[in-house]
């Protein structure tokens, strides 16, 4: 029923993006408002598999396991809010998988990608995602396309989404799919903007932004990244290897004087709620410095 | 029997010295082929899971010695034919079953997401256990052949595999590594032509001169190495604008350094250098790669102007307590980040150690001086090509500040943290050498890694510099250190010779505030909280509520209310106990073994005891850095069940026909089994001590190889003149090794060399070593001798079989044992396992038939 005129709908969007290249939209005017997604009925398997009916180009044995992983991402408490629910629910996952790991695309498990890249599993994903709390007009930076799921999770959250990829191939092999995928029908992807590069200098002309998402490994956090995020915004780093990745929350405040305030949280570790406490009194692991300026 | 008896040669005499010098070479084959397929994996991918793969290979031994006790009739009637064939196809199975496994690569990050990757590990163990099971049949008929003058072939085995071992670390040095086959290749032919000189069969001499060509051609033809796409080489290859600026081989390991502009490095940079600094320095560095691993940075010096940056590193905190000092001291080099820092600091003397002479001879380069601005030449830098704790540990020399950032610690920092490995550069026993090497006021810096949640090697890393600390400064230890971290980034430990002061904790702190890192320990500030109430509630939401990952877990709990159990409080928490030793017993509440690093027990593994390992069935991901140790457990469990399999095959179809009228059989089993591990937990155990005074594992392994190998070679040669009196000498012998190897238990650690130069080091070494290898060369020659004396042919395969079998065995023991109670309870196990012997001997001496 909630689908009955979706199906119209994405067709016509569909119709109106394909031929339009994915990177050249303006962020003002959104090429597809995420407010419009529908609403999958998350309450029972059966009703879910039935609202997804319209999807007609998803594989339903897919979309069942889908399901399955959406209870155990619940019960996990790796989605936080109905947005996040929605996003999952509408992401075709397997479509960012190499073909021989489709099977197990909705497995609790990083998967090989080709490039020496992974694809995270859908737990440390969807935890990433809920941790940033995306807002619709939010302005999100990926740093590390990889497989281009992350993006595509984003893109059900915000309208503006930015990916960078520091593989030129991949780079390449995503925004193919990413074409492919706005022609069969996923009308939002239109949202999300690709470009190859060296993330560590984030995307200077569409900076600033309000949310950041860096998927790749590295030593410290570049300063690039810290430069971009707007005053009042989330960085969400995972940290380590494939499989043992903890969840580091950056985030960069103005106090009352005007000084700008960056602090780390360590997502998994500490204490969901914290609020800016002073330096001297470390609790909820949260750390804060201030700028000379 | 003899190989002269079934063909008769022209000279006997040359028969023996070709058919010795066959068996040397076969032998030397076999351990070259080990040497260099570990190589091969650690450029190509793990090293430590290339010994896997090799001591699995090594069944082929088991396997080669229950078919030949099965079939000891059969192999005696056709053993010319099969040597024939074994030897025509052994050289190109070697090239090709290496082809094979490094094509068909595994990778152990997707071991637990991806059931391929148990397929490709076991394609892996059968490319290698092919040439291994040819080599092993190939050593079996020459030990069938040599039976009756036993100690001359095992001293020639003994010995080919001892010179091959050195001659395999030569070559390192002037072979590239994807051509270093080519030396067990050579060693094959040349043992295949003695063979068939012996019987002067032309024919086969002909047929295995093509077999050989056609192994060096598919040597050339094939690619011997594919570097995994995980290794770091790999991505910077894939970088547009990367180039392959050096490269260079030699013993330790293949070491390749890239230039490209996305290279960036800054480890622990603080996140207000972006707020607070223009402009960061761009395309400083080059990215170097040792075996495909890596990148280390090597930073080239910056414009004055922007000199500011070395600030915000963590590096530079002991200069705020030592401004300008006059002489500092760099315990590792590495890519040059902290002694740039000790420049920009302006300290007037620096003095760098560096134990990999690739590195220093990198930076001689031209290309690589240019960009660095010729580091290695600043007048105010003195180079120590050797260890950085082995020069500590010798020194006079005092210095106002002394740093060790980041050396060597991979098993620090979560990525690649899988293999164990000894790190003598962060025990207590070093910690305490800095310590004593700094003048008063002197400020020792150590940076790690700070990536693990929950923590483990930093705490462990805490607790090691706690105990040296209160060695060294006694009482005056809790006011000796300052701790702080970056969350998920670096932390770093600051011991002041002396204590800090007031004055001093202060200008500390207002950095650390300006720079948002995070203080866990000051001097004057004791930890207020329950204890006890944070690490039961947070050693409870680790083990029993299996939610580690979850975001939330530890606030939903009722009880956990108002309990912070972040990094930073359980830091706070435990470095209040450790600084000041109260309330110890805390510590054993935390979930993970934190227990410090001694030069017995060096190690950032096992922090999972056995009694909690349960906890993490089912969710092993959340324990990976422990992989590499629980996949010696793995590895140990396989091989016993292995072992025993192949062990009982021939028990069970020759019980009737063979076993049940042969005495002594459990006593056989007993001696084999106690030698075979009795003998490699001491090999293993005393590369592991030899490391901490040579300085590094390729120098060690090549010491230890050839010297105990010659020496036991020695041995056994000279164990046949006491055949006759076997009852009266062997005892003692047993004797004399127990005591030898309770003594070494006890006090190796004082004897090992710490000064000298290398040669005297090794020397003394050698030394150590050789009057027990010696010994030990006795009692498996002796055994063998008269098992063939006795007529008791079927056991004397099988009990070069199960010597074998617990070869494999005891090489993953000894990791376990030493990183469970110290490298030296493996020389007491040893010691009684030799004890052990001794009764099971006069077992074997029985007489045939009872």
């Amino acid at each position: 029923m909630i689908y009955r005129n979706i199906h119209k709908v994405v067709c016509l969007v569909t119709v109106l993006f394909i031929a339009t290249p994915i990177a050249g939209h303006a962020e003002h005017a959104p090429a597809f408002d995420v407010a419009t997604l529908p609403v999958p009925v998350d309450t029972d398997k059966a009703a879910y598999l039935e609202s997804m009916k319209v999807m007609t180009l998803q594989d339903k044995k897919m979309i069942a396991w889908r399901y399955d992983r959406f209870l155990a991402l619940k019960h996990n408490k790796d989605l936080w809010r109905d947005k996040e629910n929605r996003a999952f629910l509408l992401t075709p996952r397997e479509e960012f998988t190499l073909e021989r790991n489709k099977p197990r695309a909705y497995d609790h498990a990083f998967l090989d990608i080709g490039h020496g890249v992974t694809i995270s599993g859908p737990h440390l994903v969807m935890r990433m995602t809920s941790a940033l709390d995306v807002q619709p007009s939010d302005k999100v930076l990926e740093i590390g396309t990889g497989s281009g799921y992350q993006s595509a999770i984003l893109a059900h959250l915000s309208n503006h989404v930015h990916t960078v990829e520091i593989i030129e191939p991949l780079h390449k092999r995503t925004s193919e799919l990413y074409k492919k995928l706005l022609a069969a029908g996923h009308a939002e992807y239109a949202n999300v903007h690709l470009k190859s590069g060296d993330g560590y200098y984030g995307w200077e002309e569409k900076a600033p932004f309000n949310k950041i998402i860096v998927t790749c490994a590295i030593d410290h956090i570049p300063p690039p990244l810290l430069k971009q995020l707007a005053p009042g915004g989330v960085m969400v780093i995972p940290v380590g290897p494939p499989g043992k990745q903890t969840l580091l929350e950056v985030r960069k405040e103005v106090d009352a004087e005007g000084k700008i305030t960056i602090t780390r949280k360590d997502v998994y570790n500490g204490k969901k709620s914290v609020s800016f406490v002073p330096f001297t009194k470390q609790e909820g692991g949260t750390w804060s410095g201030r700028g000379l300026k | 029997m003899t190989r002269t008896s079934d063909h008769g040669t022209a000279t006997p005499v040359a028969d023996r010295w070709f058919f010795l010098l066959s068996v040397f070479l076969t032998a030397g084959t076999i351990i070259a082929l080990q040497i260099i397929v570990i190589r091969l994996y650690s450029i190509s991918g793990w090293a430590h899971f290339g010994s896997l793969v090799v001591s699995v290979a090594m069944f082929g031994f088991g396997l080669a010695s229950a078919i030949m006790c099965l079939g000891n009739d059969f192999f005696n009637r056709h053993r010319d034919g099969i040597a024939r064939i074994a030897f025509l196809v052994y050289g190109p199975l070697i090239v090709l079953g290496n082809v094979c496994a490094q094509q068909i690569q595994f990778n152990p990050i997707f071991l637990l997401a991806d059931a391929d990757q148990f397929w490709k590990l076991l394609f892996n163990f059968i490319s290698y256990a092919v040439p291994f099971l040819v080599g092993a049949l190939l050593l079996g008929i020459a030990f069938m052949t040599g039976s009756q003058r036993f100690q001359l072939t095992y001293a020639s085995d003994m010995i080919g595999s001892g010179i091959t071992g050195i001659t395999c670390l030569v070559l390192m040095l002037v072979i590239p590594p994807e051509y270093l086959l080519l030396l067990p290749l050579l060693m094959w032919w040349g043992s295949a032509l003695l063979w068939f000189a012996m019987s002067q069969d032309r024919r086969a001499v002909g047929m295995v001169s093509v077999s050989a060509l056609v192994a060096v051609g598919l040597l050339f033809a094939l690619p011997q190495i594919s570097v995994s796409p995980y290794k770091g080489v790999s991505y910077a290859a894939k970088f547009p604008d990367s180039k392959r600026v050096y490269h260079a081989y030699g013993a330790h390991g293949l070491l390749e350094i890239y230039g490209s502009s996305y290279f960036h490095f800054a480890p622990g940079l603080s996140d207000m250098a972006s707020l607070n600094m223009e402009e960061l320095p761009t395309n400083t560095y080059l990215g170097m790669y040792i075996d495909s691993d890596g990148p280390i940075g090597i930073m080239k010096a910056i414009p004055p102007e922007q000199e500011i940056y070395y600030r915000f590193l963590p590096m530079h905190m002991p200069y705020l307590v030592q401004p300008k000092p006059d002489k500092v001291f760099i315990v590792q080099f590495g890519g040059g980040i902290s002694t740039r820092v000790a420049l920009a600091a302006n300290a007037g003397q620096v003095t760098v150690a560096e134990g990999n002479p690739m590195i220093l001879k990198a930076f001689a380069d031209d290309e690589i001086r240019q960009f660095t601005g010729n580091i290695l030449a600043d007048p105010r830098l003195s180079i120590i090509p050797m260890d950085g704790q082995l020069f500590v540990r010798a020194t006079e020399q005092k210095f106002k500040v002394i740093d060790l950032s980041l050396a060597d610690s991979t098993g620090l920092s979560s990525p690649g943290g899988f293999a164990v490995t000894e790190k003598y550069i962060y025990t207590r026993e070093a910690m305490a050498a800095y310590m004593r090497a700094l003048e008063p006021g002197g400020v020792l810096a150590v940076t790690v890694w700070n990536k693990e949640n929950p923590p483990k090697s930093t705490l462990r890393l805490f607790a090691t510099m706690a105990e040296a600390g209160h060695q060294v400064a006694g009482k005056g230890a809790p006011n000796s250190f300052y701790v702080l971290h970056v969350p998920l980034s670096t932390t770093t430990v600051l011991y002041k010779q002396g204590g800090f002061t007031s004055e001093e904790i202060t200008r500390l702190d207002a950095h650390c505030r300006e720079m948002a890192f995070g203080v866990v320990y000051r001097p004057g500030e004791r930890f207020q909280g329950d204890g006890v109430r944070m690490l039961t509630s947070y050693s409870r939401s680790i083990l029993e509520e299996g939610n580690i990952d979850s975001p939330d877990s530890q606030v939903e709990t009722p009880e956990d209310e108002g309990v912070d159990t972040s990094v930073s409080a359980l830091y706070s928490l435990l470095l209040d106990r450790m600084m000041h030793r109260e309330d110890m017993g805390l510590l054993k509440l935390y979930p993970f073994d934190i227990a410090s690093l001694t030069d017995d027990r060096p190690y950032f593994s096992g922090y999972v005891s056995l009694d909690k390992l349960h906890h993490f069935v089912g969710r092993l991901e959340a324990i990976s850095d422990e992989w590499g140790y629980l996949l010696l457990w793995f590895t140990l469990g396989q091989a016993a069940i292995a072992g025993l399999v192949l062990l009982s095959l021939p028990l069970i179809f020759s019980w009737r026909t063979i076993f049940s009228r042969q005495a002594g059989k459990f006593g056989i089993l007993g001696y084999f089994f106690a030698l075979g591990l009795g003998y490699i937990l001491v090999e293993i155990a005393l590369i592991g001590k030899f490391i901490s005074v040579l300085g590094n594992a390729v120098i060690s392994t090549g010491i230890l190889i050839t010297g105990m190998l010659i020496s036991t070679g020695l041995g056994s040669l000279v164990s046949g003149y006491f055949l006759e009196q076997v009852k009266t000498v062997m005892p003692r012998i047993f004797m004399a090794i127990a005591v030898i190897l309770g003594i070494y238990g006890i006090g190796l650690d004082h004897w090992l060399p710490a000064t000298g130069s290398l040669e005297w080091r090794v020397g003394v070494c050698i030394l150590l070593l050789f009057p027990l290898a010696f010994l030990m060369g006795f009692p498996f020659a002796t055994g063998m001798s008269w098992l063939a004396r006795l007529g008791k042919e079927h056991f004397f395969l099988w009990a070069w079989g199960i010597n074998g079998m617990f070869s494999v065995m005891g090489a993953v023991l000894v990791p376990i044992v030493a990183v469970s109670v110290g490298l030296s309870a493996n020389l007491y196990l040893a010691g009684a396992l030799y004890l052990l012997a001794w009764p099971c001997l006069f077992a074997l001496l029985r007489p045939h038939h009872v």
